[in-house]
């Protein structure tokens, strides 16, 4: 199955090297954004809170490795609430994720919303535009401050759902993700690889919308925002699951679900 | 109606108007805030100098978390200008950050003018003459400034979605 797939894969790389240059641009910017309709269309930017039981009907009956690992995250988690795979997920699961749990614990919140508060000014220090970052930090903090203010419940669900809103949040996460790599540059530059220099991959990697986020990207906002994230990964490694938490030895505030290439939001027991 | 993409095209234009750019301007068409006409004049002692060369960017609702296609309306010549007008210019496509305004963009185009990359070619002739035809390539280069000139006459004829 994979060799077929990956011989079909050179085979349309010979037919994409025949093209010209704006051509290939071209093709590849529809076939992307074709794709990214097509998500769009089927789910939404965030959906209702799930039993996690749901899960099991993602996967066949006899698909014995995820069907375990399932029964094992019904152990722990209640719910599930999916996000949209458009490469912004783990953004946005964390945004609203994070949010939302403040919004009946405020333990987190003083901390939180000091680091979000000065991230603008680190911006700055760094030489980003004012003009542009300004209208980004003012949506972004005014919807943090919501959750001290008593926003309720039904009011933050919506303000992720609606598309400008939601996605101006997350462009501002990304700068704020960006901001830490480019602040502690000595430390992150390790975990890069193909050559890039840090600023490079921030420029093509973490800043651009749409583009999915690794281990750094989590590493990174967490330690900015002072926020405690643990992961579940649930993929075809291992027997069972496995954890991770951002930073590491902390008490997870937040709970995420990662399946390769995707990050939905969990709900303990 | 008012979306993200609507009102931060109303403040792109408002500070293009209070803090304007050297060198480049712009400003919404008549009667769609999401289509701009724009001008980018040549950059000093570059043989670009003396241009004024029109553009037309569009955006789409999904500004500015996406770029605006941006095209020169104005005859150009140039190693990163495709025939169609269409520019490859890395900010306008994979590097792309919605940090980046009308103003930033427009300049960048600007400095793209004197700054090429014939290594990606768009005009395969253009990068050819750049690299080893200089007098040739400054020659085809001062006709498209003349035509340039010939544009501005004809401003109202020739500028897109002018009614």
């Amino acid at each position: 199955m994979d060799n077929d797939r990956s011989h079909d894969n050179l085979k349309e790389q010979d037919y994409l090297k025949d093209m010209p240059n704006h051509e290939f641009d071209e093709a590849v910017n529809t076939m992307q954004s074709s794709i990214q309709d097509e998500i769009a269309a089927s789910t939404d930017l965030l959906g209702d809170k799930l039993d996690i039981s749901m899960l099991k009907n993602e996967y066949s009956a006899d698909d014995v490795q995820y069907q375990k690992k399932i029964q094992n995250l019904e152990k722990r988690y209640s719910h599930v609430r999916k996000t949209r795979g458009d490469g912004n997920c783990f953004f946005r699961a964390f945004g609203f994720g994070y949010l939302e749990h403040m919004l009946s614990d405020k333990k987190d919140y003083p901390i939180f919303q000091e680091n979000a508060s000065n991230s603008f000014q680190k911006l700055m220090d760094l030489k980003y535009p004012s003009f542009t970052v300004e209208d980004f930090f003012e949506n972004f903090i005014s919807v943090v401050n919501s959750v001290k203010e008593g926003v309720s419940h039904t009011e933050l669900l919506n303000t992720f759902r609606e598309e400008g809103m939601s996605n101006y949040f997350v462009v501002y996460l990304r700068l704020i993700t960006s901001c830490q790599l480019q602040s502690d540059s000595d430390f992150y530059q390790n975990f890069i690889d193909g050559g890039k220099t840090l600023v490079e991959f921030c420029k093509t990697e973490v800043e651009p919308m749409y583009l999915e986020s690794d281990h750094i990207h989590i590493i990174a906002l967490t330690s900015a925002l002072g926020a405690c994230v643990r992961v579940a990964y649930m993929d075809r490694g291992g027997d069972d699951l496995s954890f991770h938490d951002f930073p590491e030895d902390s008490q997870p505030t937040l709970h995420l679900l990662y399946r390769p290439g995707h990050y939905d939001v969990l709900y303990p027991r | 109606m008012s979306t993200p993409a609507r009102r931060r095209l109303m403040r792109d234009f408002k500070r293009i108007q209070e803090d304007p750019p050297t060198g480049v301007s712009g400003a919404p068409s008549d009667h769609n805030i999401m289509v701009w006409n724009a001008i980018i004049f040549g950059p000093e002692k570059t043989p670009f100098e003396d241009g004024t060369f029109k553009l037309r960017i569009e955006f789409t609702e999904e500004y500015p978390n996406k770029p605006p296609t941006v095209k020169f309306i104005s005859e150009m010549f140039h190693p990163n200008v495709y025939a169609d007008g269409g520019i490859c210019l890395d900010i306008l496509q994979n590097r792309w950050s919605p940090t980046y305004d009308v103003a930033s963009i427009l300049t960048s185009i600007q400095s793209l003018l004197d700054e090429p990359n014939p290594n990606s070619p768009a005009n395969n002739q253009a990068a050819l003459l750049y690299l080893e035809n200089r007098r040739e390539y400054e020659k085809k280069v001062t006709k498209v400034v003349e035509d340039s000139w010939n544009m501005t006459e004809n401003l109202n004829d020739n500028f897109p979605s002018k009614t």
